[in-house]
């Protein structure tokens, strides 16, 4: 708990996004980067203790009924305080007071630079976190490193697949693409039958779905080169290959730019306006849930292919647990992280919540891999997921201000998706917004 | 609303309407209502027609009950719960906002004391800042006096209404006349008597428009109770319903869904703007000027 009074920029204050950044903004006084020094976890562990665990996946406390009964003197208790971005708000918001903040939170791998580097989280490498790191995907394992550290336990992934819809290909006539050029013909095939219809739709407004496009085309748009500089680069050659491409598509009118998750972009999947759905593999829950009626018709293959060399993929949304700094129970807090997402009674827990599993373990698990999947008719399909999240292509890293990134796009790179110029002019915009932010909260910014 | 046209003698009121005009505020109405049509209509629908019929007529079945007993079941009821904090929110809140607002506004506008300008400048000024930039500085308050995470940290901020205070002092300005004021002390009444037994009831109106203002806010107040609280258990209504939108929208990426939640939201939405409905209905009768017409001759 600092008492050391920081200028709170008012205006700043008005918007989430910028909420969250004020961290960044030159107070350097609050949290001391976790000053306690680790104890025993078994001694945490074997004193009654209440953990407060914030997470929005439903079922969790399921989860951590098994731990609870193996610990009993913890007692967890779990706190749905909202979803993303409203719940890194509040995160910010209590770490900064010093108080009512959680023990073990859920942050997505996109927000998780932002709170290790303004010296939010704990860095669980002091307690002992290296010996974890071969029980995870190395992409996962990459997206919770950042500057040297580890500050969080990844929980869930989202190797990218294409889910596409049998019977709408079908009666197109078409085989589901295993290349981009493959799909662009597969596109322009769907367009010349019926106008009205598209292989699939692009969402203006999500930052997190170009990011994975740009990931699996080899991209690196954003680089953590110190904790004070950053280089940013939206036209790199995977980024121009990427940006080209679906220019081209949306010029031809061969894919629709409509925001997704909305009513009227589920009715378009279940009427079959759309032929699939390019996204993480967490989303087969989504589909069986949202439309039923479409149950069966659906089935997983590997995102289409830029080269024909070995398959290359990304990622697409995932979570990490981290620790703030403000827990008073650090200890028993990684512990709890560490049992929930390695110990093999957890992960199975996760998953069994329909989380998309981040340790190699589970991802090797012929349960796992021969679990049939009703919504994809039946198809085992977890094992083009295990294959997907193997291919999944290093060295990918967020910026430490993702979410005010995140939170432009649909201005910018949206804009040009939408029909406002070009997708590639979307990213200068971006690319300038990103480099005029980061410089006003202080960063070097190394652009091309 | 009736709009009396300049009455020359006794001449009987010509209907005069304009067909532009009728068009223009049908469209106008159109606008305002087909939103609530198109709620109203999708809240009888399960997911599966909801996400296949048109959004403007009936699906195939009536699930409006079904949907209601979803709502009130699901997660153990704890929609039951937000409707009750924000009940007890939006009543305590808004109640507290327009009795403050009036004794305030009142004696701002009837009593002459040192500093009396300056607190109206202070007051003015404090409308200008958005009840939205206050709520971080607001958290960190509360934080260090512990009263983050409780009913209290959204009860407190939701009494303080500066836009309140101004309209009741510029409202009282002229509803109490001061001649009134003074015959009541002549009578021998204290200024606490004169104010309960007279001035608040000659004050009605505004304060019942105030309790309205205050208590729409309050209703559909947002940011605030997202920033202090974390608790599902002390949600409103707008803030455990955008939880369940998240869920629906995927906005964080997992699949960990298991229900179908948009008949959720959609029904939790109607059942949501019933209790403003009603209160604009009841109160709306309270909505008259002229009280105080006859009570002294000028």
């Amino acid at each position: 708990m600092s008492q050391h009074k920081t200028q709170l920029r008012r205006l700043l204050a008005t918007l989430p996004a910028a909420a969250l950044v004020l961290s960044l903004a030159a107070c350097g006084s609050s949290g001391d980067g976790g000053g306690s020094k680790p104890g025993d976890p078994a001694t945490a562990l074997d004193t009654p203790t209440t953990l407060t665990f914030w997470t929005w996946a439903p079922n969790m406390d399921k989860a951590v009924a098994g731990f609870e009964k193996k610990y009993p003197k913890i007692k967890v208790n779990v706190v749905n305080a909202g979803q993303s971005a409203a719940e890194y708000t509040k995160l910010q918001t209590a770490i900064k007071a010093g108080s009512g903040g959680p023990d073990v939170a859920q942050v997505e791998y996109f927000a998780l630079p932002e709170f290790a580097l303004s010296k939010r989280l704990v860095n669980l490498d002091e307690y002992g976190a290296a010996d974890l790191k071969a029980k995870f995907t190395a992409a996962a394992w990459s997206q919770v490193t950042s500057n040297g550290g580890v500050y969080g336990i990844p929980q869930d992934t989202g190797p990218m697949a294409m889910f596409y819809n049998e019977k709408v290909l079908g009666e197109f006539g078409i085989a589901p693409p295993k290349t981009w050029a493959e799909f662009e013909a597969a596109a322009a095939k769907i367009h010349q039958a019926d106008p009205n219809r598209f292989i699939t739709s692009i969402d203006p407004g999500d930052a997190g779905g170009v990011d994975s496009l740009l990931w699996q085309a080899g991209s690196r748009p954003f680089q953590q080169k110190s904790a004070t500089s950053v280089g940013v680069n939206l036209a790199d050659d995977g980024a121009k290959k990427v940006s080209e491409f679906w220019s081209g598509l949306l010029a031809k009118k061969l894919v629709d730019p409509a925001p997704g998750w909305t009513n009227e972009w589920w009715q378009s999947m279940a009427s079959g306006k759309y032929a699939m759905w390019i996204i993480g593999a967490w989303a087969p829950g989504n589909l069986a849930s949202t439309i039923p009626q479409t149950s069966g018709q659906w089935r997983a293959a590997p995102i289409p292919q830029w080269g024909t060399g070995d398959p290359v993929s990304s990622e697409n949304g995932g979570s990490a647990n981290v620790v703030p700094v403000t827990s008073t129970h650090k200890d028993a807090a990684v512990a709890f992280t560490k049992w929930l997402n390695s110990d093999p009674d957890g992960t199975k827990a996760l998953s069994d919540n329909g989380l998309f599993p981040a340790t190699t373990d589970m991802l090797k698990d012929p349960a796992f891999l021969d679990k049939p999947i009703e919504v994809l008719g039946g198809q085992k399909a977890n094992q083009v997921f295990a294959q997907s999240s193997a291919a999944v292509s290093p060295n990918w890293q967020f910026l430490p201000y993702q979410v005010y990134a995140n939170s432009v796009f649909k201005d910018t790179v949206g804009q040009g998706i939408a029909g406002n110029g070009s997708i590639s002019s979307g990213m200068e915009a971006w690319q300038k917004r990103i480099t005029d932010f980061g410089t006003q909260q202080g960063f070097s910014i190394t652009a091309p | 609303m009736s709009t009396t046209t300049a009455r020359k003698g006794r001449s009987p009121r010509r209907n005069r309407h304009s067909t532009a005009l009728t068009v223009a505020m049908g469209l106008m109405l159109l606008y305002a209502f087909l939103p609530l049509v198109w709620l109203l209509l999708a809240s009888t629908k399960d997911s599966k027609s909801l996400l296949s019929s048109f959004g403007l007529w009936f699906g195939d079945g009536f699930h409006l009950f079904t949907n209601i007993h979803d709502v009130l079941t699901y997660d153990d009821g704890i929609y039951v719960r937000w409707f009750g904090n924000t009940l007890l929110y939006a009543v305590v809140g808004a109640g507290g906002a327009a009795v403050i607002a009036t004794a305030g506004g009142y004696a701002l506008a009837k009593y002459r004391f040192r500093g009396r300008n300056a607190v109206f400048a202070l007051v003015l000024g404090a409308i200008t800042i958005p009840g939205t930039a206050l709520a971080v500085p607001t958290y960190l308050l509360f934080s260090k006096v512990g009263l983050v995470d409780s009913p209290w940290a959204v009860l407190l901020p939701s009494m303080v209404s500066p836009f309140g205070l101004y309209l009741m002092r510029v409202y009282a300005q002229d509803a109490v006349p001061d001649s009134v004021l003074e015959a009541a002390r002549i009578d021998g009444a204290g200024e606490l008597r004169t104010f309960f037994t007279i001035s608040l009831r000659l004050l009605g109106p505004g304060f019942v428009t105030v309790l309205l203002f205050s208590l729409v806010a309050t209703w559909n107040n947002y940011f605030l109770p997202l920033i202090v609280l974390s608790d599902p258990k002390w949600f409103p209504l707008t803030v455990g319903l955008n939880q369940w939108n998240s869920f629906a929208t995927g906005a964080a990426g997992s699949g960990a869904t298991t229900t179908g939640f948009y008949p959720l939201i959609v029904t939790g939405s109607v059942l949501a703007i019933v209790p403003l409905v009603v209160a604009f209905l009841f109160l709306q009768r309270f909505w008259q000027s002229g009280l105080a017409s006859g009570s002294v001759k000028q």
